[in-house]
């Protein structure tokens, strides 16, 4: 690690823990706004959980905790508010890290290896996500580590954290399988030990939580079949606030069938570039998931900096950025005009879930359709020649 | 697909997308002209706006014979006698007095006590057949928006709670104010009543403000004030039902403070003055003259202020009392919240409105003018960009922390400006700052810096202004249309281009900007009143215009007038002399990552 790289890793530990320790007002806040708190991510939810572990009551019978019981019992270890956010912003500043590492090892020469670190440091929808305390933070981690330890090789390493990305929130279970193509032997050891991996963790929950399976539904059933339906920026709540009570447990299935069926296809199509597919899948899942926050959102936008030769192929990139913008101006605003004045209506809101989706489509095609083009040039970008990509 | 694939390849043969890039500038100054023709020229032909009518059944305005007649014109009477010799008291004799009256009839009463806005006498009556959840405020405060004792307006309000006090139907409980005046001492009850009040009645769903100023049995028409404060309006259902009731029996309605003359004028000017005096008063609301109804916007409380005008006329003081007993008898009815989707709307006349699919692309193409001119600016910058990547992030560097610093600036003079009231010094800095192109300085931009500030000040503004496009559409079109100018500035080369983008930046600085147009528009806004007055209006009322201009506007204003320093000009030719290798370390790039 040089000075630039250590520079931004230090930048990224102060400016979270100085946000949370300055502004402790500002945690409050964004815990309680749905962009960056959803049932399954409240920091709210997660102390409540705590307390509940503390005094020995059963965590998951009152409705309230959405958490894995292991994370409970890991932030239960922290008495002091000021070590919880030390340790929310040495999680983040370690996928900066880590963000720097993967950089590193593609040798990129144009891009030079803190730059990925140093936009992911500055980028606002991560800050707050972390600001806010969302365990989105922990999932995301995990996410990182899994990829970067995919990138040099060492799969056993990989394996685990996908598990751990899995137990914490379930739908990275699905990034397995462009985890796969991008570890290029060891594959059957690699989904055994996630398997394995992840029974531990969830017989270890199982053993804390007093012996009852009833964190499953609680964690993962609230997470597939959307039992809490609460706004946030996805296409979900919408959907089932509308839907007549008869046709919802069909749409969810196929909202879920929505998430993973993506995800072999475009493992498949790349998998002479895996770490593109990886990104792919990550961006289809924020896309789909059920309880999205900007805090995805922002962790997928870090990835985009690597795309660095296809960005003479993107074409709506002005778009994309423009929706992004207006997404995260409007979206309090008409909530705001929603629940707060009472004037506008659930409609507004879920319009700028609209939008962000859109936003994130945009992402996604400008993707794909960059990488296909740049097969199609045989590697070598040739930007005077115009297709229609249709 | 296939027609979608033509198409483009059409369009890409025409040139279509350098030559709509090459046009970027007139785009944005049509776009601009086309949001003030669409809201003031369009919206007001026949044809384009809609007749009211009442959305919500429940309401059922006027279907109810009103009985604030004969029986009660001696009560009144002497109720304003009484308060005739009230006028000289100070207001605590005033308010026992009053809460007395009261407490005959049979209300509860409380003072809300407030130093330093004074006290509010209110009186809460409960309901005989509601559950006691819901309530509807009848106010009069003791001293009426233009200052005059509001002697009918108090006599009014205490004749009609005794009259409501006898009928058994009311299902909601009322509530009866007394403040001392329209601004801050009815908000500070309001405010007072949402938090830490012993003598509650309930949610308040609406609000009715009554102002009867002088002894006159007689008047000659009923002015309506709605617009609230950040842009919120209440309900049309209520507007409706007010203006219905009103003209049931038999008066005319004024809305906004339209002069006398001007009621019933159905013709296409009549109209369009009308809107724009109503987005005005939208736009100011808080800042002009407040009459009451500003004081409840908020809190999810719909209110009007109705004002009787006129010394002499047809019409007498009972007749006023049968307004608002005919739109408590509508409001009571009401078993739910009021009908959504009726909170975005323009009135042209009173049963004349359009809603907010019809008037918002007005403000709309304001933002589009300035994400237009923001993306021109963008493409022409990049253009002067120097080679070199280092240079070019020293530009965007530049770039970005003279936008940071005009944002900190603008953050700092409002909070500044909030203590230490010198209008005169603001103007005179604004007025000082406009000067920057014919500053003779050493420091010269260059054109790509240039381009790069402007762009960036004007996403921003485009930003904001998308932002307030459904909180306070008003406000959005008012600061779109008065910054719209911005977008002319060219790069200082030339004295004579500085000179013509001095006279812009003053004209578009949101301080005298807003002087000037209070000036032309406001009378009531004389020389730099405004200023003290968006001030006020936040401390007294909580108004947020005052922040919305100095965070909003300011910021691109000042990187603006930056981006006019003088440029230096020819940076671009060397440039183009150098080769364009921009693709050779892609491709070594491309191969990596596969």
């Amino acid at each position: 690690m040089n000075l630039r790289e250590a520079q931004v890793v230090i930048a990224c530990v102060a400016s979270r823990f100085g946000a949370s320790t300055v502004f402790p007002i500002l945690q409050h806040q964004l815990d309680k706004s749905v962009e960056f708190s959803t049932p399954v991510t409240s920091y709210r939810s997660l102390q409540e959980g705590v307390f509940l572990l503390r005094n020995d009551f059963p965590l998951y019978s009152g409705g309230v905790v959405h958490h894995a019981p292991l994370l409970v019992a890991l932030m239960s270890a922290f008495n002091n508010e000021n070590m919880v956010s030390l340790l929310y912003a040495c999680a983040d500043a370690l996928v900066a890290y880590q963000l720097i590492a993967m950089a590193r090892s593609f040798n990129n020469s144009s891009l030079p290896s803190w730059v990925p670190g140093a936009l992911y440091v500055i980028n606002p929808l991560v800050l707050l996500s972390s600001v806010s305390k969302s365990s989105i933070v922990f999932s995301n981690l995990a996410i990182s580590t899994a990829l970067l330890t995919a990138l040099q090789g060492n799969w056993v390493c990989s394996a685990v954290s996908i598990a751990v990305a899995s137990y914490l929130s379930l739908y990275p279970l699905t990034l397995l399988v462009p985890l796969l193509a991008l570890l290029r032997d060891h594959k059957l050891k690699t989904v055994s030990t996630t398997a394995v991996t992840l029974v531990t963790l969830l017989l270890s929950s199982y053993k804390i939580n007093d012996g009852s399976w009833n964190y499953l539904f609680s964690t993962y059933g609230v997470i597939i079949t959307f039992s809490k339906i609460i706004p946030n920026l996805g296409l979900w709540w919408y959907f089932f606030v509308e839907l007549f009570e008869m046709f919802i447990p069909f749409f969810k299935a196929v909202f879920n069938l929505f998430v993973v069926s993506c995800i072999i296809p475009f493992s498949l199509r790349f998998h002479k570039q895996p770490f593109y597919a990886f990104v792919l899948c990550l961006c289809w899942i924020t896309l789909t998931k059920s309880y999205p926050t900007l805090g995805d959102g922002g962790f997928l936008l870090s990835f985009i900096p690597f795309f660095k030769p296809l960005y003479g192929y993107f074409r709506y990139s002005v778009i994309s950025a423009l929706l992004f913008i207006h997404v995260t101006v409007l979206s309090p605003i008409f909530y705001h005009l929603w629940v707060d004045l009472g004037s506008g209506n659930s409609n507004f809101f879920y319009a700028i879930s609209l939008v962000y989706a859109l936003g994130l489509a945009t992402v996604l095609v400008d993707l794909v359709w960059a990488m296909l083009r740049i097969e199609y040039d045989k590697g070598k970008p040739n930007l005077n020649l115009k297709l229609t990509p249709i | 697909m296939a027609l979608i694939e033509r198409l483009q390849r059409r369009a890409s043969d025409w040139g279509l997308l350098p030559r709509l890039l090459q046009l970027l500038p007139r785009l944005a100054i049509i776009s601009g002209i086309i949001g003030f023709a669409w809201l003031a020229v369009y919206l007001p032909l026949e044809g384009e706006f809609r007749r009211t009518y009442i959305s919500e059944n429940a309401l059922m305005p006027s279907q109810a014979y009103s009985y604030f007649r004969e029986t009660e014109w001696n009560l009144l009477r002497g109720y304003r006698t009484q308060v005739k010799d009230l006028v000289n008291k100070h207001s605590d004799e005033r308010n026992g007095i009053l809460g007395s009256w009261l407490e005959e009839i049979g209300v509860k009463t409380a003072i809300h006590h407030d130093p330093e806005n004074r006290d509010t006498l209110y009186g809460v009556w409960n309901a005989p057949r509601g559950d006691g959840t819901e309530a509807m405020v009848l106010a009069a405060p003791w001293f009426n928006g233009d200052g005059e004792f509001n002697i009918g307006g108090v006599a009014l309000a205490t004749a009609l709670t005794r009259f409501f006090s006898r009928w058994p139907l009311w299902s909601k409980n009322i509530i009866v104010v007394f403040s001392e005046d329209t601004r801050a001492s009815l908000s500070s009850w309001c405010h007072a009543y949402h938090n830490n009040l012993d003598l509650t009645g309930g949610s308040i769903e609406s609000a009715v403000v009554l102002d009867y100023p002088g002894t006159n049995d007689y008047f000659k028409y009923v002015e309506i004030f709605y617009a609230g404060l950040n842009g919120e309006l209440p309900n049309l259902d209520l507007v409706n039902v007010a203006v219905h009731v009103t003209e049931h029996e038999g008066m005319k309605v004024s809305l906004n403070g339209a002069p006398e003359s001007e009621i019933g004028e159905d013709d296409y000017p009549g109209r369009m003055q009308k809107m724009l005096l109503g987005i005005r008063k939208m736009a100011l609301a808080g800042v002009q003259t407040c009459y009451g109804n500003e004081a409840f916007s908020g809190y999810r409380i719909q209110s009007i202020v109705l004002r009787a005008r006129g010394k002499e006329g047809p019409f007498d003081i009972t007749t006023f009392g049968r307004v608002p007993e005919a739109v408590f008898r509508s409001v009571n009815n009401l078993l739910e919240k009021f009908h959504q989707s009726f909170f975005f709307y323009l009135l042209l006349a009173p049963r004349y409105f359009v809603s907010i699919a019809s008037y918002l692309p007005a403000a709309v193409a304001y933002s589009a003018a300035f994400i237009l001119a923001s993306l021109d600016n963008f493409l022409k910058s990049n253009k002067h960009l120097p080679m070199g990547a280092n240079a070019a992030f020293r530009i965007s560097l530049n770039t970005a922390t003279t936008f940071v610093g005009s944002f900190l600036a603008s953050f700092f003079i409002s909070q500044v400006f909030l203590q230490w009231q010198k209008p005169l010094a603001l103007v005179l800095a604004s007025g000082l700052l406009s000067l920057i192109p014919l500053f003779p300085t050493d420091i010269k931009l260059s054109l790509a810096q240039s381009h790069q500030l402007k762009s960036i000040a004007f996403s921003y503004l485009s930003v904001v202004l998308t932002s307030l496009l459904v909180v306070n559409f008003a406000l959005a079109f008012g600061i779109g249309l008065l910054a719209f100018p911005m977008i002319f500035l060219a790069n200082t080369v030339s004295p004579r281009t500085g000179i013509k983008n001095t006279a812009l930046l003053v004209l578009t600085n949101p301080f005298i900007c807003s002087c000037l147009f209070a000036n032309i528009f406001e009378s009531q806004l004389p020389n730099l009143e405004i200023i003290s007055r968006l001030i006020s209006a936040w401390k007294e009322l909580g108004c947020w215009t005052w922040f919305l201009i100095c965070i909003g506007w300011l910021p691109a204003w000042i990187t603006v007038a930056i981006s006019s320093l003088p440029a230096v000009f020819g940076q671009s030719v060397v440039d183009k002399t150098k080769p364009l290798d921009v693709d050779t370390d892609a491709d070594a790039d491309i191969k990596k990552l596969q």
